[in-house]
């Protein structure tokens, strides 16, 4: 398979381009090439969600990606988040502080064997940014998220804990209103 | 007075009940023809109560709701008598003598013998009413005047004749009834003009629904598109075959009907569709990567990017997941109208029968601009789709500004 340089942005670092396969998906080039391993490869076909990244729209929008079936050449000049790309770190690179969604993530126990999670994790945050852009109505909120994280699958803890784990997240961040 | 004993005998003879085991066989021959018939695919809403009406047949010209053909006296057909729903079914006449839309396809059933239509009748006897009312229809004039059909039917109804038979095959006489009254195939499959009438001397040669094309059921057209009797009749019987899979509006008669058909009927369909003498299936070889224009060069790229990774970057697809680009009947046809409609609207997970799944295919209309569709387009046909033209953006953007459906099967 022919190869051609590869340049995008990964958590806000732009990536050297170098020579890619034109036919990698990007699960792979994510894995191998840039020693980000959070990103989980689970069906592998589209389904579970497990690989899903964040690609930043020029117009301010964000959206999931699944990564399992999307080639790594489709994201050629893109912004994208990855699960390593929400927390804080120190200049050593380790962890310092979560984000609200992972820390509420954790506190409720929302996964178990973590397989899915940092699927969930983009998900929630694509939510988030969304509902930053226009809160939504209380009423809709049960809705929204099973809109947003119902394509998510997880076979260890049930959905109740993610989906309780947003709505609360939400709430802490202002983004419920009334109504 | 012998003479006159004979009549009545006679006509007691006719008008005793059928025995309990006539009976009941005429009821299985009932259900069988109602799937045949697809019935089941207008008077049934997604989800709803078989029979009991309610979905929505969009037409050109205006919105037509399958009607409730259950036992309700009220709602339903339980008024109806033999000669009544022989009349409904084959010259679109209601009960109370109102016109049906011809979205009841009596312009094909009109061939339908009278027994077909008392067993279907019979069968339809053992559906649970439901009392419901299906929507109203409301069309816009002058299409709203049932009495206007009138007229219609006059000119249009029984335009559809079947073809001299005398030196065709057993099973092509079969599949023809099959193909033509029962499966009424034409009624999409065939363009239709302003007036909604099927053109019938282009009978078969493809149509448009809802925005895609009911490709051509010719010989030739089938044959060119990689078909041959066995791979046809496969597709009838479960939905797919090397040639892909049912999807739009075909999948649900797939669900209602040709699943359920015998392997002779099948075969006789196939039989009749493709003729006694088939023309040999064509081939079609891929075309090397260096064989290709610029724009399907370009095409490669984003069929690697946004397709391989489920049709697999040779194109030969993934089992239970997604179908092969080679050979994909879709893919071969001259019309690009209906990949790229797939292409942007994408197709929901699909179920057919033996377990047999595909995932579903997500919708790229608004992660493809039309220069990326213009070259994946081009890529897919001339990769795999024995087309060597090739389309310009512009042939894209008309295709996206003509939703028209001027052909449409409901009107
Ligand atoms: S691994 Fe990508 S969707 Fe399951
Ligand atoms: S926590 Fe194990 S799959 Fe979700």
């Amino acid at each position: 398979m022919a190869k051609h340089p590869l340049q995008m942005t990964i958590n806000g670092k732009p990536v050297d381009a170098v020579d890619i396969p034109d036919d990698l998906p990007m699960i792979d080039y994510l894995h191998e090439y840039n020693n980000l391993t959070g990103s989980r490869l689970g069906c592998g076909q589209g389904i579970c969600h497990a690989c899903v990244v964040i690609v930043d729209n020029p117009d301010g929008t964000s959206e999931e990606v699944r990564t399992c079936i999307t080639g790594a050449h489709y994201f050629a000049g893109k912004k994208i988040r990855t699960i390593e790309g929400h927390a804080k770190r120190d200049e050593q690179g380790v962890v310092t502080e979560l984000n609200p969604i992972q820390l509420r993530f954790v506190d409720e126990f929302a996964f178990q064997c973590s397989y899915c999670a940092p699927g969930f994790v983009n998900a929630a945050t694509v939510l988030v940014e969304k509902l930053q852009r226009q809160p939504v109505a209380k009423s809709q909120l049960e809705q929204v998220i099973e809109d947003s994280l119902g394509h998510h699958i997880c076979r260890c803890t049930g959905y109740v804990r993610y989906y309780s784990a947003t709505r609360n997240v939400l709430s802490d961040l202002g983004l419920v209103k009334e109504g | 007075m012998k003479h006159l004993l004979t009549r009545i005998t006679l006509a007691v003879g006719l008008a005793a009940p059928l025995l309990q085991a006539q009976a009941d066989d005429q009821v299985e021959r009932g259900e069988y023809l109602t799937r045949a018939a697809d019935c089941m695919a207008c008077h049934t809403a997604p989800g709803g109560a078989p029979f009991a009406g309610g979905l929505a047949i969009e037409s050109p010209f205006g919105i037509i709701y399958g009607t409730n053909i259950t036992q309700s006296k009220e709602h339903g057909i339980g008024l109806y008598t033999d000669d009544e729903f022989f009349a409904a079914l084959t010259e679109g006449k209601r009960r109370d003598g109102a016109n049906l839309y011809p979205a009841m396809p009596y312009t094909s059933y009109h061939l339908m013998p009278r027994e077909d239509s008392d067993a279907i009748h019979a069968y339809l006897k053992t559906v649970a009413p439901i009392e419901r009312d299906a929507p109203e229809t409301s069309l816009s004039f002058p299409f709203n005047v049932r009495l206007g059909l009138t007229a219609w039917n006059l000119m249009y109804a029984d335009d559809l004749q079947l073809k001299p038979a005398e030196d065709k095959s057993e099973a092509w006489q079969r599949g023809q009834y099959m193909v033509e009254v029962m499966g009424h195939c034409g009624e999409c499959h065939t363009p239709r003009s302003a007036t909604g009438a099927m053109e019938v001397d282009k009978h078969l040669s493809g149509g448009l629904l809802n925005g895609y094309l009911s490709p051509s059921l010719l010989a030739d057209d089938l044959a060119n598109r990689g078909w041959n009797h066995q791979d046809l009749s496969t597709f009838l019987k479960h939905g797919m075959s090397s040639q892909g899979t049912m999807f739009n509006e075909m999948y649900p008669v797939f669900h209602n009907s040709t699943q359920f058909l015998d392997d002779k009927d099948l075969a006789a369909m196939a039989t009749y569709l493709l003729g006694d003498t088939p023309p040999a299936a064509k081939v079609v070889e891929t075309r090397t990567l260096d064989d290709l224009n610029d724009s399907a060069k370009r095409g490669h790229q984003q069929y690697l990017n946004v397709c391989a990774g489920c049709h697999a970057p040779e194109g030969e697809g993934k089992p239970h997941i997604a179908v092969a680009m080679r050979g994909n009947t879709t893919v071969r046809l001259d019309d690009p109208r209906n990949l790229l409609r797939v292409i942007e609207d994408g197709i929901d997970e699909q179920q057919f029968s033996g377990f047999e799944r595909m995932q579903p295919m997500p919708g790229f209309a608004d992660k493809l601009d039309q220069t990326q569709l213009t070259d994946l387009l081009n890529y897919l046909r001339q990769r795999w789709g024995g087309q060597t033209g090739e389309l310009a953006v512009s042939d894209v953007q008309k295709l996206q500004a003509d939703k028209s459906d001027t052909h449409s099967k409901a009107d």
